[in-house]
C-alpha cells in the first residue's frame, strides 16, 4: 500500500464547522435557532456554534450552563462524529472522480491534486468547476428520506483556493467568500501570502499570542524578519512557519490509495457502559481482526473504534424550552495512528483504551466497531523488533531525545545536556553518588 | 536515570551533581537549624526538621566529619543541611 501519488498544484476544498451544517442539514429548521454542538470527548462543553448563537456571545469551549445563560434560546445537540465521518467520506469520494490525488484534513477540509487536468478538463476554472459539479451531485444522503446532506445545506457554502502547494491553495480557500473559489496564480504566491494574517499559520495559542505581543500582524512581517532570529526564537515549528509566510516551501497534495479496512463487530444484547466490559470486547476485535486474512504480513497502521449509542429520547420538539437537546443518533469515533505500525495486540489496544478512559462514549453502547484502515509493509526485522515492547519503547525514548537535543542545540548552540551517570551509589555522602557526563547522541 | 555510555568514562568530562553549597545557618535555641541564608539577602526560615544523623569517615586520609539535617523549609521546600564539624562551616544539598 505505497504511497506514490502526489501533485504540485493544489485546490482546497473547505466547509467550515462541518460536522456543525451536517446536523444543520438533517433537522430540518435547525438552522434557524442559535446553535451548538456538544463536545465529542465532554458533553459539558460546546464544540462548534452557529452565526446566532456566537451573536448572542456564546464562544467555543463554554460549558453548557454558561452558555445557556448567555443564549436561553439555545439548541444544544450531542454529537454523531461516525456520521460526520461517512459525510466526509463521501465528499472525498465525490472529489476522487475529479482527481486521483485527494488528500483528507480536517473534517470538512480537503486537498485536490491538479497536476495535469488541464489536459482533461481545460483551464484552473473549468477544473474548479468540475470539482464544484461533483460534490454538489455526489448526492450525500444520511439514509432517512427528506434529509437533505450538509452539501446541500445553504450555509455551508464550499470554499475553493487554488495554487501551488497546499499552503497556498488553504490560505486562498480561507479568504474565499462562501460559494467562491480564490485562485492565485503561479509565482504570485509571495505577493499574495504576504498580506494575510498570521492566523492562517498553523500555531498554536501561544506562539500566535508571542507573535502578536512582537507586533507581527501578517505573513508578510514575519517572512520580513530574518529566518534565524525566528528559528532561535520558536525553534524547528518556527523555522517552518517562516518558511510557509515566505512562501519558501511547496508541500505537494499527497494522495493515498485508501485499502480496504479489515472491520470487526460486535453487537451488545443490551447497551453497556462499562468501561471494563468495553476493553475487553476490544481486545476480542482487536483479535479477530488481527486474524483476517488479508492482515497477514502487513502491520497496522491507523485504527478506527466506533459505537453507536443508546438514543437519548428527549422531547424533540418544545420551542417553549429554553435550552434543549435535538434528538441525534449518536454516535462515538476515535480514530488513533500508530506511531510505529504493529502486529501486536496490546501495543493496538493501548491507546484505544487510554482514549477510552480519557473521552468515554457519553452513553451505552449499542454496538462497537474496530476498522483497520490503513498498514504498512511487515518485515521480519521489524515484527521482531516489535515482540520486544520495552526495546520499541527505548528506540522511541532515544529518538525523542535525539529530536530534542537537535532542537536545543538549534536553539543555542551550545547544549549543555547530560547523562546522570552512577559513581559510587552507595556513598553516605550525597555528591558522590552521581555525577554528569556530556550527552552526545 | 539515563544508562551509561558504552565508551569508555573520561573523567575530566565528568561533572559533579549536587555538590554543598556553602551557606549560613542561625541556630535554635537545641542548636538545631533555625534559619538559613543563601545569600546576604536571601534567607529562608527553617520549619521542620525531619531527621538528624552523623557520618564519620576516611579518618585514614582526611577525616570526613558532618552533621546533618533533613529540614523542610517555609514553602514546602526540603533540603539537607550539615555541618562540617573540621571547618564548621555548613552547607546545603538536595535530599
Amino acid at each position: 500500500m505505497p504511497n506514490r501519488l502526489s501533485s504540485s498544484l493544489a485546490a482546497c476544498v473547505w466547509i467550515p464547522l462541518f460536522p456543525l451544517r451536517c446536523e444543520e442539514a438533517r433537522h430540518e429548521g435547525l438552522a434557524a435557532f442559535p446553535t451548538a454542538l456538544l463536545a465529542p470527548d465532554t458533553t459539558r462543553k460546546l464544540w462548534q456554534i452557529s452565526s446566532l448563537a456566537r451573536h448572542a456571545g456564546v464562544k467555543p469551549g463554554m460549558t453548557v450552563s454558561q452558555a445557556i445563560g448567555l443564549c436561553p434560546a439555545l439548541r444544544l445537540l450531542e454529537p454523531d462524529p461516525v456520521h460526520y465521518d461517512e459525510q466526509f467520506a463521501a465528499l472525498l469520494a465525490a472529489l476522487g472522480a475529479v482527481s486521483p490525488v485527494v488528500e483528507a484534513g480536517e473534517l470538512g477540509l480537503a486537498y485536490v491534486g491538479t497536476d495535469g487536468l488541464e489536459g482533461i478538463f481545460g483551464g484552473i476554472t473549468e477544473i474548479i468547476d468540475a470539482i464544484r459539479l461533483r460534490i454538489a451531485g455526489c448526492g450525500l444522503r444520511n439514509g432517512n428520506a427528506g434529509v437533505k446532506s450538509a452539501i446541500d445545506n445553504p450555509q455551508s457554502a464550499i470554499r475553493l483556493g487554488w495554487g501551488v502547494g497546499k499552503f497556498t491553495a488553504w490560505v486562498a480557500a480561507s479568504r474565499a467568500k462562501p460559494s467562491e473559489a480564490v485562485v492565485v496564480a503561479a509565482g504570485a504566491e509571495r505577493t499574495f501570502l504576504a498580506s494575510q494574517p498570521i492566523a492562517v499559520l498553523p500555531l498554536d495559542p501561544h506562539t500566535h499570542r508571542r507573535l502578536r505581543q512582537l507586533g507581527i500582524r501578517t505573513l508578510g512581517a514575519l517572512a520580513a524578519l530574518p529566518e534565524a532570529a525566528i528559528t532561535a526564537q520558536f525553534g524547528d515549528a518556527g523555522k517552518r512557519l517562516w518558511q510557509l509566510a515566505a512562501g519558501r516551501v511547496t508541500e505537494p497534495v499527497a494522495g493515498r490509495v485508501a485499502p480496504e479496512p479489515i472491520v470487526a463487530a460486535l453487537t451488545f444484547f443490551t447497551p453497556v457502559g462499562e468501561r471494563e466490559l468495553l476493553a475487553h470486547s476490544l481486545d476480542q476485535l482487536i483479535a479477530r481482526a488481527l486474524k483476517h486474512p488479508r492482515r497477514i504480513g502487513w502491520r497496522v497502521h491507523a485504527v478506527r473504534l466506533r459505537a453507536d449509542l443508546e438514543s437519548g429520547g428527549m422531547a424533540e420538539d418544545d420551542s417553549r424550552s429554553a435550552a434543549c437537546c435535538a434528538p441525534t443518533n449518536r454516535s462515538w469515533l476515535i480514530n488513533v495512528l500508530l506511531k510505529d505500525p504493529t502486529a501486536d495486540a496490546a501495543r493496538i489496544a493501548a491507546p484505544l483504551k487510554a482514549r477510552l478512559e480519557q473521552s468515554p462514549p457519553t452513553g451505552g453502547v449499542e454496538r462497537l466497531v474496530l476498522e483497520f484502515t490503513a498498514f504498512a509493509p511487515g518485515t521480519t526485522e521489524l515484527q521482531l523488533f516489535a515482540r520486544d515492547a520495552q526495546a520499541a519503547a527505548r528506540a522511541g525514548q532515544q529518538r525523542a531525545l535525539r529530536h530534542a537535543a537537535r532542537e536545543v542545540r538549534m536553539r543555542i548552540k551550545r547544549a549543555n545536556l547530560f547523562h546522570v551517570i552512577e559513581v559510587q551509589p552507595w556513598s553516605r555522602l550525597p555528591e558522590r553518588r552521581y555525577a554528569l557526563i556530556d550527552y552526545e547522541p | 536515570m539515563v544508562a551509561p555510555a558504552r565508551t569508555p568514562v573520561r573523567t575530566d568530562r565528568l561533572r559533579a551533581v549536587n555538590e554543598p553549597r556553602r551557606v549560613t545557618v542561625e541556630l535554635d535555641a537545641d542548636g538545631a537549624p533555625g534559619k538559613v541564608w543563601r545569600s546576604r539577602d536571601n534567607a529562608a526560615v527553617v520549619e521542620t526538621v525531619l531527621e538528624m544523623w552523623r557520618i564519620d569517615d576516611e579518618w585514614w586520609r582526611q577525616l570526613i566529619s558532618r552533621r546533618y539535617f533533613a529540614v523542610m523549609l517555609d514553602g514546602g521546600t526540603r533540603v539537607v543541611l550539615f555541618e562540617d564539624l573540621v571547618s564548621h562551616e555548613w552547607f546545603m544539598q538536595s535530599p
